[in-house]
C-alpha cells in the first residue's frame, strides 16, 4: 500500500505541475460538457456549426442548436442540466461559477424550441443570478425543474 | 354578463389556449426528490409565479393566468427534450486525518466506489474540491486543501476511468466549512474532499 501511495502522490504532483505550467489551459473556459446528442445536434461556435458529440466541452457564447429530429443535453460545472428537443436554438450568454469568490451567474437565451432546465448550485446559492431569456419574456428560477417552449418569432 | 357566464367564458378561453398546439409557455415540474420549486416569468405584460407541479403559463400572452398542463401534453411537447436530459450528478465526500493527506480508513474504502461511479458514465467529468478544518492560518489551509484535492485526483487518475483533463481541481481552504466551528477547531467532517461526478 505504501508503494502504491507514493505512486499516486507522484501522479498528483505531475497533475499539479501540468496545471501550474499551463495556467491558460482551455479548462478555465470550459463551463460544461455535452452529455447527450442525438441526430441533428450542433454546437455553434463563432458562427460555425460543429456536430455535437457527448464529451465535447461547452464555453460561454456557444449556441446549442438542433434540427428535426435532434436533441442535445449539457451538464454545467455547477450541476445545472439543460436539455433541448428538436428545432431548438439556445445561447449560453453568461456563466460564472466561483462560489468561493461569490461570483455566480447563469444567463441563457432560448431563441426557439423546447427546453428542460434542472437547476444546480448557482440557483441554490443565488437564485436571482439565473435567468433564461426568451423573445417574449424572462424566466427566473428557485431550485427547480421546468420546461419551456418558445415558438419562433417571425421577423 | 352574469358571473357564472363570465367564468365559463374565461374557462373556455383558457381551455382553447391550453389546447392550442402552437404557443410559447413554461411549465413547472416536480424535482425527482418529489419537491417543487418556483419559477417567475416576467413579460412586458407583467409577472407570473408558478409554484405547483405542472402549473403552466403562456409567455406570449397576458400575465397572471395559469393552468395545469396534462402529462400527455407535456410528454408530447417535451418528451424528446426530457429524454435528452443528462444523468444526475453525484457527490462523494472523503475525510482525512488531522493535518495531512491521509484518508480515514472508511474514506479509503470509498475510493473504489467513486471509480465505479465514474466508470458507469460514458463521458464523465469530475470536480475535486479540497477543504480543511479551522486549525491553522488561511495560507496553510489553502495549501493543505489543495494537497488533499490533488492527492484524491491522483487516486482517481490512477483508476484509469477518466481523461485527467476532465478533472477540475480546486481548494476552498477553510472558507467553506461543512460543520460551522470556531477558529482553531479540529473537526474531521470539515477535513474533506468533495468529489462530484457529472
Amino acid at each position: 500500500m505504501k508503494k502504491y501511495k507514493r505512486y499516486v502522490l507522484q501522479i498528483a504532483l505531475w497533475l499539479g505541475l501540468v496545471v501550474t505550467a499551463h495556467p491558460v489551459l482551455a479548462q478555465d473556459a470550459v463551463i460544461g460538457y455535452v452529455k447527450t446528442a442525438q441526430d441533428d445536434a450542433n454546437l455553434v461556435v463563432d458562427g460555425k456549426a460543429v456536430k455535437a458529440q457527448p464529451g465535447m466541452p461547452v464555453q460561454v457564447g456557444y449556441v446549442l442548436k438542433t434540427g428535426k429530429p435532434g436533441s442535445l443535453g449539457v451538464t454545467f460545472r455547477d450541476n445545472t442540466m439543460v436539455s433541448i428537443g428538436p428545432d431548438t436554438e439556445m445561447v449560453v450568454d453568461e456563466y460564472l461559477f466561483a462560489p468561493a469568490k461569490g461570483e455566480l451567474k447563469l444567463a441563457a437565451t432560448l431563441v426557439k424550441g423546447t427546453l428542460q432546465y434542472i437547476s444546480g448550485v448557482i440557483a441554490k446559492l443565488k437564485p436571482e443570478a439565473v435567468t433564461v431569456k426568451t423573445p417574449v419574456g424572462i424566466i427566473g428560477v428557485r431550485g427547480t425543474r421546468y420546461v419551456a417552449m418558445v415558438e419562433e418569432v417571425q421577423p | 354578463m352574469t358571473r357564472p357566464v363570465q367564468n365559463c367564458a374565461l374557462l373556455l378561453a383558457s381551455l382553447v389556449l391550453a389546447g392550442c398546439a402552437n404557443q410559447s409557455y413554461v411549465a413547472l415540474l416536480e424535482n425527482d426528490d418529489g419537491t417543487t420549486g418556483k419559477v417567475q416569468i416576467t413579460t412586458p405584460y407583467g409577472s407570473t409565479l408558478l409554484n405547483a407541479p405542472r402549473q403552466a403559463t403562456r409567455i406570449d400572452g397576458p400575465s397572471g393566468e395559469t393552468y395545469i398542463a396534462t402529462p400527455e401534453k407535456l410528454d408530447k411537447d417535451f418528451g424528446v427534450a426530457m429524454k435528452a436530459g443528462p444523468a444526475k450528478p453525484v457527490t462523494y465526500l472523503l475525510y482525512f486525518d488531522l493535518g495531512g493527506s491521509t484518508l480515514t480508513p472508511e474514506s479509503e474504502a470509498e475510493v473504489a466506489k467513486i471509480l465505479d461511479a465514474i466508470g458507469t458514465r460514458s463521458v464523465p467529468d469530475v470536480s475535486v474540491i479540497g477543504h480543511t478544518d479551522t486549525v491553522g492560518d488561511d495560507g496553510a489551509n489553502e495549501a493543505l486543501a489543495l494537497e488533499r484535492a490533488r492527492f484524491v485526483t491522483g487516486l482517481i487518475a490512477a483508476g484509469n476511468k477518466i481523461d485527467p483533463a476532465k478533472i477540475v481541481v480546486e481548494s476552498h481552504g477553510k472558507r467553506n466549512l461543512l460543520v460551522p466551528t470556531p477558529d482553531n477547531t479540529e473537526e474531521v467532517r470539515n477535513r474533506r474532499v468533495e468529489v462530484t461526478i457529472r
